[in-house]
């Protein structure tokens, strides 16, 4: 799992990023993962903006401002590569938290404007985590490299979502 | 004041809700983006015909004076898709190059306006011929486009030029470039024609446009990325793509007044023409939205295509 992960977020691009144009076509990716575990409790883990130890990509969470709107992190990849994110707006009630990031290479992850939201739903005994990404691929032309296209992008999120679910049940259910 | 507004415009909605009921009811034209497609929404009911396949990606659209010809932009198929909203069925494909995002309709003459984001030109497109007849230049990433409802001028949100073109349509040449806030992504023009708005992606506000003075004249705060503004009811609504909000404000003292929780990235927004209903394509959720623009609640939901995005006029 970890040398696909590691694979998918390995890339080779190397155009500078403009500005902020972006590529023609948002893309969306939605993975969710059933979990035996009390909602509550799996909410206590992923709800906490400030530490992802609980995903295997990310060596280090830093990061300032709490669960607040607003709040930021650092997460430090294997490759020493970092993403910085914001925390837009989270609820205890609905068990939601949605957040950008705000700084990556396109060499770490291949997209840009990227936005999410992670959210618990459930009961006491059993709990469905769902992760929502919309994000445009890291290359803003037409015709993009293939390493920066929109299927490296999809793949990309795609393979952080699926291991960070897989890990994340993994640990609830061993009652980490 | 609101309270004589209020039954005024309930009033208006009566008269027009029994005018046009017995032959046509309202509806929704919904580009969904990554489904490819378009979904018709029948606004009474709130339901969904089967999707209609278009191709190349569809995110802008508009309508011909007599809402009969929708215009569709296909970035990604590089194409303007002429469709006809009467039988239902695509009768036209462009190919224009680069890539066509924004996209507005002459009020009265056979013209459209397509916004190149890679290229940074408008193409304006004759609709009978079905054919590009002149390009003009404009600011970096043209995104929005609207038409004043005199159809003299054009205005260009130019994104990552942070300002809007003000194009003459006579002359077919860009008069005035008026700075807004941080990426300006769609723009709306009120049913007079004196004031503009942008929806301004980065600095999360919205910029309020004098058309004729030419100048910027006022700001207000909105949720993260907003998209596109509509207004009904003397009232300002923005759609905040990553806030999953609609932002409130009244037209008059340029202030917010609510946040409305709407869904999981909206976009594409637009007031019926009594300004008592908003429609809202959500594009995370593959919804569309209508609030009550008096109440400021939501009123129903329609389930369409996947990622609709419906960037422009689409409600006819």
């Amino acid at each position: 799992m970890l040398k696909r992960l590691a694979l998918a977020l390995a890339l080779v691009g190397v155009l500078p990023a403009l500005a902020s144009a972006h590529g023609p076509s948002r893309q969306k990716v939605v993975s969710s993962i059933e979990i035996n575990a009390p909602a509550e409790k799996v909410w206590a883990v992923v709800g906490n903006f400030q530490d992802m130890s609980w995903h295997p990509a990310f060596v280090k969470t830093e990061g300032k401002g709490g669960n607040d709107p607003g709040a930021t992190r650092t997460l430090t990849l294997e490759n020493g590569g970092t993403i910085e994110e914001a925390l837009i707006k989270r609820s205890d009630e609905d068990r939601s938290l949605g957040y950008e990031i705000t700084k990556v290479d396109v060499k770490n992850v291949p997209v840009s404007n990227y936005s999410s939201t992670i959210s618990v739903k459930g009961t006491a005994e059993k709990s469905i985590v769902e992760w929502r990404g919309a994000f445009y691929r890291g290359y803003v032309n037409n015709d993009p490299p293939p390493e920066l296209s929109d299927e490296a992008a999809v793949k990309a999120i795609t393979g952080v979502y699926q291991a960070g679910l897989a890990a994340l049940k993994k640990k609830l259910e061993a009652g980490g | 004041m609101r309270a004589l507004g209020l039954s005024l415009l309930a009033g208006l909605g009566l008269v027009s809700l029994t005018a046009r009921a017995p032959c046509f009811a309202g509806q929704a034209l919904v580009t969904n983006q990554p489904g490819d497609s378009l979904s018709i929404v029948d606004l009474t009911t709130m339901t969904a015909e089967p999707e209609i396949k278009i191709g190349g990606k569809p995110a802008g659209v508009a309508l011909s004076p007599d809402k009969k010809t929708a215009y569709i932009t296909a970035p990604e198929g590089e194409e303007l898709v002429e469709f006809d909203a009467v039988g239902k069925t695509v009768k036209r494909r462009l190919k224009l190059g680069g890539a066509p995002v924004g996209v507005a309709a002459h009020p009265s003459k056979a013209e459209i306006y397509v916004a190149d984001w890679y290229t940074h030109k408008i193409r304006f497109v004759d609709t009978n011929a079905f054919a590009v007849v002149t390009d003009v230049q404009v600011g970096q990433s043209p995104s929005g486009l609207a038409v004043t409802p005199d159809g003299k001028l054009l205005l260009s949100a130019d994104r990552d030029s942070n300002q809007v073109s003000i194009i003459d349509l006579a002359s077919r040449a860009v008069v005035a470039t008026v700075p807004v806030g941080e990426r300006p992504f769609g723009i709306t023009i009120d049913a007079v024609g004196a004031r503009a708005y942008t929806a301004n992606v980065a600095s999360n506000d919205i910029t309020i446009i004098d058309i004729s003075g030419r100048a910027a004249i006022g700001r207000v705060a909105t949720g993260r990325r907003p998209y596109a503004v509509a207004l009904a009811a003397g009232l300002g609504f923005s759609t905040d793509q990553y806030s999953g909000t609609l932002t409130v404000f009244d037209l008059a003292s340029l202030t917010a007044l609510k946040t409305i929780e709407a869904c999981d990235h909206p976009e594409g927004i637009e007031a019926n023409t009594a300004g008592t209903e908003i429609y809202v394509a959500c594009w995370g959720d593959n919804l569309l939205l209508r609030i009550d623009a008096l109440q400021l609640v939501i009123t129903g939901k329609a389930s369409v295509g996947d990622g609709p995005r419906a960037f422009g006029k689409f409600l006819r």
